[in-house]
């Protein structure tokens, strides 16, 4: 229903309105995902497009020789999140007011999903816009009609509800599906993926620590993984997760990484590179350098792991080709040294955390008691 | 106070010189030192950006480290020459006296004592520097080329060792650098400013404070006593060549210091994910096909009407649109000859005519007739359209 502009509209609906929605917004904490309630007047209901649309084998060829199939799954339809949020397929179909429909010019089954899918934004807005920042997005700018639009990964149809209502996190029958979903375009990536550490846990366990292909990338905004911001961003997104003590601690995992590999060389410089240079390119490694990108295994994987020493001598050898046996072992293992692990480190160390302190302790009693002495001097009117 | 005209030559111009490199290397090393040991500070984003970059502060790091090296070569080869052509007296080394000396201006500063005690040509806080710098210098310079040289220095000591001469460097980086503002800082530049690094003079009211026992003994005539000229001669014909090979051999060492490796690539390995093609399709999902409807078991062409054949027909496969929808019913076989939107559909006697063969024959349609079953429909048309 639409609120009509009126001559006289009195000035507390004009004050009380917005706000009431927005006690209301507040009062239901709405998630990002949540539409603004569209008003819409559908000229025809559910019911009557499914009359036709649920009966099975609907389909025409198009001229691609591709068939479009017409067939809406009613059952699938209807547990999605769009039938429970009661919104119609006019909503979307706006072209579709009567019968017989208007007739398409679509030649092809991408024509007619990229002629439909800026539809979305009529109630999801905010996740279309973000979406215009994304790979994606440039990729089909650039011409490329391959690259994902909202309808490739969400099908309209059948999406069930993704977000918790209130929370608005990712539900985790949800989040298991989401490397499927990504697969359908990205394949060999989602083959590796899903016998990485993360990867078997999510798709094999319905682990929900470790993360989906969108905890990384993000969604909807997916942005290019191959420039240098998301590399040297890369050890706090792989920091996010691996220095709460919440989620590591059931793994037996240290929180230490981040702390140990800034305290390292190779952290030093990527911390201090992306500073200066945050577009430009450096061969100091992140995080998934050495522990792979989508290809993450347990560092104790008793074959690929890279706490074998001979599995990391070999991940060093990339980079330092000339690097021998006891080369790996200047790497601290993101151990913060003690007496057991890298003892050299630790005892150096102590020794400073004293020798430091006394010295300087000691040059600063010279220097206040001389200091004093003379302003003594000086007042006493005593010459040297 | 009177002004005292008198001076006395304390450092000549070398020593002055060589004083300048070390206060601009050291400066410089700390400086750029600092991000390094505290790459999340903001001080070191800031001397990162003025410096053009890390890489550009490592290089200034590694430049300024070796001009400290060479500083030091030379600082070798005129000490040797000072005290084996010169046979000066070695006032630099500590001794005894030095230790008493800072135990008794301890003693005097606390007020225990009236006497501040009397010094020679270097104090005991100048040698605490000097040798302090000695020390810096050494364990530096070592612990620098471990993290310079860390696979050469890996491949004859324990991986280990170089975090270990990391946390050496740093931490007496933080010693060093704090010394310096404490000690040399308050002693050379607080106390009394000492120029001497500058003109190379102090005058005799400064001599008389700082170092009496230098004085006296220049008073006394026992400084800088005149050498045999034979025997001068001889000593510089035997240092020179020694000192020749020495440099040759210490220059080789810094260049091996500074060229001995490469360490790591300087350009970064691919990762294999770069490699794969971002698209990347899974073979498509296939699309849900359906059964085709059976057609209707086959009818005498005799006996081809709406009711054996044609109705059932459109009611399978035509009424999903053309029954209580649309412009046009198949519903009944009123329906159907009454036509819809479009006009009539069946003209009795002409299937090839009919508007419902002619949109039925291109293919394509919804509901589309197999040809079997369309041919039925005509020869129904044909013969009549009977009900």
């Amino acid at each position: 229903m639409r609120i009509q502009k009126k001559g006289g509209s009195p000035v507390w609906a004009s004050i009380t309105l917005p706000l009431v929605g927005l006690i209301i917004a507040i009062a239901f904490g709405l998630p990002s995902t949540a539409e603004a309630a569209p008003a819409f007047s559908p000229t025809l209901s559910n019911d009557e497009c499914l009359a036709c649309h649920g009966e099975p084998g609907m389909s025409v060829m198009l001229e691609s020789e591709e068939i479009l199939f017409l067939t809406i799954d009613a059952g699938k339809f209807a547990n999605s999140v769009h039938n429970l949020e009661e919104i119609g397929c006019v909503d979307c179909h706006t072209d579709i007011t009567e019968f017989p429909h208007p007739e398409r010019t679509d030649h092809s089954l991408r024509e007619i999903s990229l002629d439909f899918y800026t539809s979305c934004k009529e109630c999801h807005q905010e996740e279309y816009d973000k979406t215009l920042d994304s790979m994606h997005e440039r990729a089909l700018a650039g011409g490329d009609t391959n690259a994902a639009i909202c309808t490739d990964c969400h099908n309209p149809h059948t999406q069930a509800r993704m977000t918790h209502p209130l929370t608005g996190e990712v539900l985790l029958l949800e989040k298991v599906k989401i490397p499927a979903t990504c697969a359908r375009c990205h394949n060999t990536i989602f083959e590796t993926y899903k016998d990485s550490v993360h990867g078997e846990n999510l798709t094999e366990n319905y682990n929900q620590d470790v993360p989906s292909c969108i905890d990384c990338h993000g969604v909807h905004n997916i942005g290019d993984p191959t420039t240098t911001e998301f590399r040297v961003d890369s050890p706090a997104l792989c920091a996010s997760c691996h220095t709460d003590s919440d989620i590591m601690e059931k793994y037996d995992i240290s929180t230490d990484v981040l702390e140990s590999y800034v305290a390292d060389f190779h952290g030093t410089t990527v911390t201090l590179f992306e500073q200066r240079y945050p577009e430009q390119d450096t061969n100091k490694p992140v995080c998934f350098d050495c522990h792979g990108i989508h290809d993450i295994k347990s560092p104790d994987d008793p074959e690929h792991g890279i706490a074998l020493k001979e599995n990391l001598l070999i991940t060093c050898q990339r980079c330092h080709p000339e690097a021998d046996v006891s080369f790996p072992d200047s790497w601290m293992s993101h151990y913060i040294p003690d007496a057991e692990h890298y003892p050299a480190v630790y005892y150096i160390d102590l020794f400073y955390k004293y020798l430091i302190p006394i010295v300087l302790g000691g040059m600063l009693v010279f220097v206040i008691s001389d200091m004093v002495r003379r302003m003594i001097n000086k007042k006493k009117g005593a010459s040297h | 106070m009177n002004k005292t005209s008198n001076t006395f030559p304390r450092f000549e111009l070398a020593r002055r010189i060589e004083h300048l490199l070390m206060l601009l290397s050291f400066s410089a090393l700390g400086i750029t030192g600092i991000p390094q040991k505290f790459p999340g500070s903001q001080i070191s984003v800031v001397i990162v950006n003025m410096l053009g970059g890390i890489e550009n502060l490592r290089n200034i790091h590694h430049i300024a480290a070796t001009v400290m090296m060479f500083g030091t070569l030379y600082h070798l080869l005129v000490m040797g020459y000072k005290i084996y052509v010169e046979r000066r007296s070695m006032s630099m080394l500590p001794s005894f006296k030095d230790a008493r000396d800072a135990w008794e201006a301890l003693i005097y500063n606390f007020g225990f004592s009236k006497i501040r005690p009397q010094m020679g040509r270097y104090t005991f806080e100048e040698k605490v520097e000097y040798w302090a710098f000695v020390w810096g210098t050494v364990l530096m310079g070592l612990t620098g080329f471990m993290m310079w040289n860390p696979i050469s220095t890996s491949n004859i000591l324990p991986g280990e060792f170089i975090p270990a001469a990391k946390a050496a460097h740093g931490a007496e980086a933080i010693l060093a650098v704090l010394a310096i503002i404490i000690w040399h800082m308050y002693g050379v530049h607080l106390r009394s400013f000492n120029k001497s690094m500058w003109t190379g003079k102090l005058t005799e009211e400064e001599m008389l404070h700082e170092h009496p026992l230098e004085l006296a003994d220049i008073k006394a005539g026992l400084v800088n006593q005149p050498i045999d000229p034979d025997l001068f001669r001889k000593r510089k014909r035997a240092y020179y060549p020694v000192a020749g090979v020495l440099a040759i051999l210490m220059l080789a060492g810094v260049y091996g210091f500074v060229a001995v490796e490469e360490t790591a690539l300087k350009t970064i390995p691919m990762q294999p994910e770069r490699l794969v093609s971002a698209y990347d399709p899974q073979t498509p999902t296939p699309m849900p096909t359906f059964a085709p409807t059976a057609t209707p078991a086959s009818v005498d062409a005799a006996d081809l009407t709406w009711n054996s054949f044609v109705g059932p027909l459109f009611e399978q496969k035509c009424l999903m649109c053309h029954g209580a929808l649309g412009g046009l019913s198949l519903a009944t076989f009123e329906d159907a000859m009454a036509g819809g939107q479009s006009g009539v559909i069946i003209l009795p006697g002409d299937g090839a005519n009919s508007f419902l063969i002619e949109v039925q024959a291109p293919g394509g349609h919804l509901g589309q007739l197999s040809a079997d079953e369309l041919d039925l429909v005509q020869q129904w048309i044909d013969a009549g359209a009977p009900e």
